[in-house]
């Protein structure tokens, strides 16, 4: 090397999605540090938003895009476009769920939103990497902000509860990641996904560090996307975080670990197909059983749909066995439809939630046919389409991923869909039933914001201070248009897939080694 | 030679790792990563890494442990002891997964990488593992994780002060007003806090924490709160432009 070092060459425009999401999360933490409750509660969430709109912005602008950025180091292509669409439209989602959600006293407010937009970051990192240090970084990029933003509620113990649980089993997952990573590399001798696939498509295909290697990255990867058996946290975290947070971990988690798991699968170590794929089915088979049998004895909403996410993850895991570009698109179109699902009934149960004293209990929702049509038919179509009735998008979706599985034999793992979704209804039908037919329980209109404020968990009592009861009833108008919006999608998409369908097909796309 | 060095540093950072688990005391968990750590760097010695070693015990071995030891002597926190759980059956179970994990990575290891304990390693170039390559390295082929490294410790940080917030109430500290350009061409007597301290006469009271203000009159709050703030008297001017 001579004296004049010459600089890594970057492609401005294929990185410019990320650069806006990192600058407007740097924009957002500095103007929430100007005096005003103006500045945090409209000026904010705005920005943030704006960020938001921008991004998608530059992600229209780089649809057609398919480069390698900064020496390999990430990849812009159908799969990280489209993927990162699916990221950016739950950010944007979350932000108007937060935007009146918090109560100013319980939490802090622009931290919270640059700790959002650095996680998208993170995601669209990690569904972009194809090296295994960059993977790594925005795995981490992903969960830390996703860490403090379940504890941000911090004068209710459940939030701290939850984030201190999500701390440790991340911290689990992401040891068992970086350590088969680490075998991964000793066997390859690379980093790079593609000298990865090269060395084991010599002689290494069977070689035990490899093996080993790959079962703990799995494993790792297993945790971020709540596969059975490493879904434990899942439920409890997921009660726990307040529920804007709960919702964005729901679908945007679970899009971003899917998804580096197609592209560290389907790239990486695809040569090694049938080693991983016989062990990855299983554990889909595993967790839609486990998935939808832990789901049916559960009365808080937040958990059932936990469970539902657990038995969810588990058809998704179906697009990944396959290793084909139909798998590829059939994952990604379910993650597009799971997202617009779970936005739809996180939305009503956010609502309820600052309508009445019940929380995220399923009686919260009892009666809400009469009293509230407006959240009850979101709420409704969301459960259908989760439990894939026909006419909604859920149908469509589940429809791809079995037609996937049997189109490349894995046609038992196909039934096991089919079996899940039969056990499903009975949970997805009790939300619909206590909706529809039950009474709005005496008292449940109650504002629940009338209660006197949580105290600072876990304080000392001598730090404890009365807050002010300065709060009036929360309303929630733009919670009941986000319902509607997204239940309406998902009736859409379920009558007209095709638009979706071409748009998920752009990640099938992206993998050239797959036919 | 290389084979004794590599066995005795591994030793070390095997039992090192082990002391910061077993040992109840922090201080002595603290001394067990120290071992850790500089076996660490002799690891890194045997792989033709000088720079990294070193940075190692520079930095890990004495500038964050020295923090690590600074921060057991101020919090103390040996009276309660970690990790002494109840749920038994679990405990059987947590054994059991971790010597399968075990034994699964005792097979990988010894049926490929001890097989090259007896060579030389892979071959180096020269300049291997000089600064000069380290930061070629991290400026060109490892330019995006490095900076993506320095935005995650940004946020770890952020998200620390975040977390630490709590402390002193987030409701309490939430109306304060932040540092601003604005508060420096404020006309007088719009509420800055020399003049809340010194007292102006009061311009109106409307923002929520005046109401509380009003509401508790001149009680007295806990004095920690008390200093990291000077107290407003009551119906002071606004402070936060609401």
């Amino acid at each position: 090397m001579n004296g004049a070092a010459q600089g890594a060459s970057v492609d401005w425009a294929a990185l410019s999605p990320l650069l806006a999401l990192a600058g407007g999360a740097l924009v957002v933490l500095m103007v929430g540090l100007f005096p005003g409750r103006g500045v945090r509660d409209r000026v904010v969430p705005g920005l943030a938003l704006l960020t938001l709109a921008v991004t998608a912005g530059l992600l229209v602008w780089q649809y057609d895009t398919s480069t390698d950025l900064l020496e390999g180091a990430l990849r812009v292509d159908g799969l990280t476009v489209t993927l990162s669409f699916v990221f950016v439209v739950a950010g944007m989602a979350t932000v108007v769920m937060t935007w009146r959600h918090l109560d100013p006293v319980e939490s802090p407010g622009p931290e919270l939103y640059t700790l959002l937009l650095s996680s998208i970051g993170g995601m669209v990192v990690l569904v972009a990497a194809q090296d295994l240090v960059t993977l790594f970084l925005g795995f981490e990029l992903l969960s830390i902000p996703l860490y403090v933003l379940c504890a941000i509620q911090l004068r209710r113990r459940g939030s701290l509860e939850s984030g201190l649980k999500y701390l440790v089993v991340g911290s689990v997952g992401s040891a068992t990641l970086v350590y088969g990573f680490a075998l991964i590399y000793g066997a390859a001798g690379t980093t790079g996904f593609a000298g990865i696939a090269e060395a084991i498509s010599g002689d290494l295909s069977s070689d035990v560090l490899l093996l080993a290697g790959l079962a703990l990255a799995i494993v790792g990867f297993a945790f971020k996307a709540s596969v059975a058996p490493f879904h434990q946290w899942t439920p409890d975290v997921y009660e726990g975080a307040p529920t804007p947070i709960t919702a964005f971990m729901a679908t945007a988690t679970k899009a971003a670990a899917l998804g580096v798991l197609l592209r560290f699968l389907d790239v990486a170590l695809l040569p090694a197909a049938e080693a991983w794929a016989p062990a990855v089915a299983v554990l889909a088979a595993v967790t839609i059983v486990v998935g939808n049998v832990g789901a049916l004895g559960q009365s808080s909403l937040k958990r059932l749909l936990a469970w539902s996410g657990v038995a969810q993850a588990g058809y998704l895991l179906a697009g990944v066995v396959v290793g084909t570009s139909l798998g590829v698109q059939a994952t990604v179109f379910y993650l597009a439809v799971y997202l617009l699902m779970n936005m739809a009934a996180f939305a009503v149960i956010a609502a309820r939630e600052r309508e009445t004293n019940l929380g995220d209990s399923v009686d919260a929702l009892a009666g809400l046919g009469t009293s509230r049509p407006w959240l009850a038919w979101p709420m409704t179509i969301a459960m259908l389409a989760l439990a894939g009735f026909p006419l909604t998008a859920g149908f469509i979706g589940k429809f791809k991923l079995i037609e996937a599985s049997v189109a490349s034999g894995y046609t038992w793992v196909g039934l096991m869909i089919v079996i899940g979704s039969m056990i499903s209804l009975a949970y997805y039908l009790k939300v619909i039933a206590a909706m529809w037919m039950r009474e709005a329980p005496a008292g449940a209109a109650a504002v629940a914001a009338t209660g006197p404020r949580p105290a600072l968990a876990g304080a000392s009592t001598e730090a404890q201070i009365t807050a002010p009861t300065r709060h009036t009833r929360r309303g929630t108008g733009e919670l009941t248009v986000m319902a509607v919006l997204f239940g309406a999608a998902t009736l859409v998409v379920g009558i007209v897939p095709q638009p979706l369908l071409d748009f998920a097909a752009k990640a099938g796309e992206a993998f050239p080694g797959l036919f | 030679m290389a084979e004794v060095l590599f066995f005795l540093a591994a030793i070390g950072v095997v039992g090192g790792a082990i002391g910061v688990v077993v040992l109840r005391n922090p201080f002595y968990t603290v001394l067990a990563l120290v071992v850790h750590l500089l076996s660490l760097a002799a690891l890194f010695l045997t792989l033709n890494a000088e720079f990294i070693a070193a940075a190692q015990v520079v930095v890990y071995a004495g500038a964050v442990m020295v923090l690590y030891v600074f921060v057991v002597a101020y919090v103390g926190g040996g009276e309660a002891a970690v990790g002494s759980g109840q749920a038994s059956e679990l405990r059987v179970l947590a054994v059991l997964f971790a010597g399968a994990l075990f034994v699964c990575l005792c097979i990988a290891t010894l049926g490929s990488g001890l097989q090259a304990i007896g060579t030389q390693g892979a071959e180096v170039g020269p300049g291997y593992g000089t600064p000069q390559q380290i930061g070629d390295l991290l400026l060109n082929r490892f330019l995006l994780p490095f900076e993506l490294a320095s935005y995650l410790l940004l946020l770890a940080a952020v998200g620390a002060v975040v977390l630490a917030s709590r402390r002193r109430g987030v409701g309490e500290g939430a109306e304060e007003p932040g540092i601003s350009v604005a508060q420096l061409l404020r006309p007088r007597g719009t509420g800055t806090m020399a003049e809340a301290v010194s007292g102006l006469p009061a311009a109106q009271a409307t923002g929520d924490r005046d109401e509380r203000e009003a509401r508790e009159g001149g009680e007295e709050r806990d004095a920690n709160d008390a200093e990291d703030r000077p107290r407003v008297p009551p119906g002071s001017p606004e402070r936060d432009g609401s």
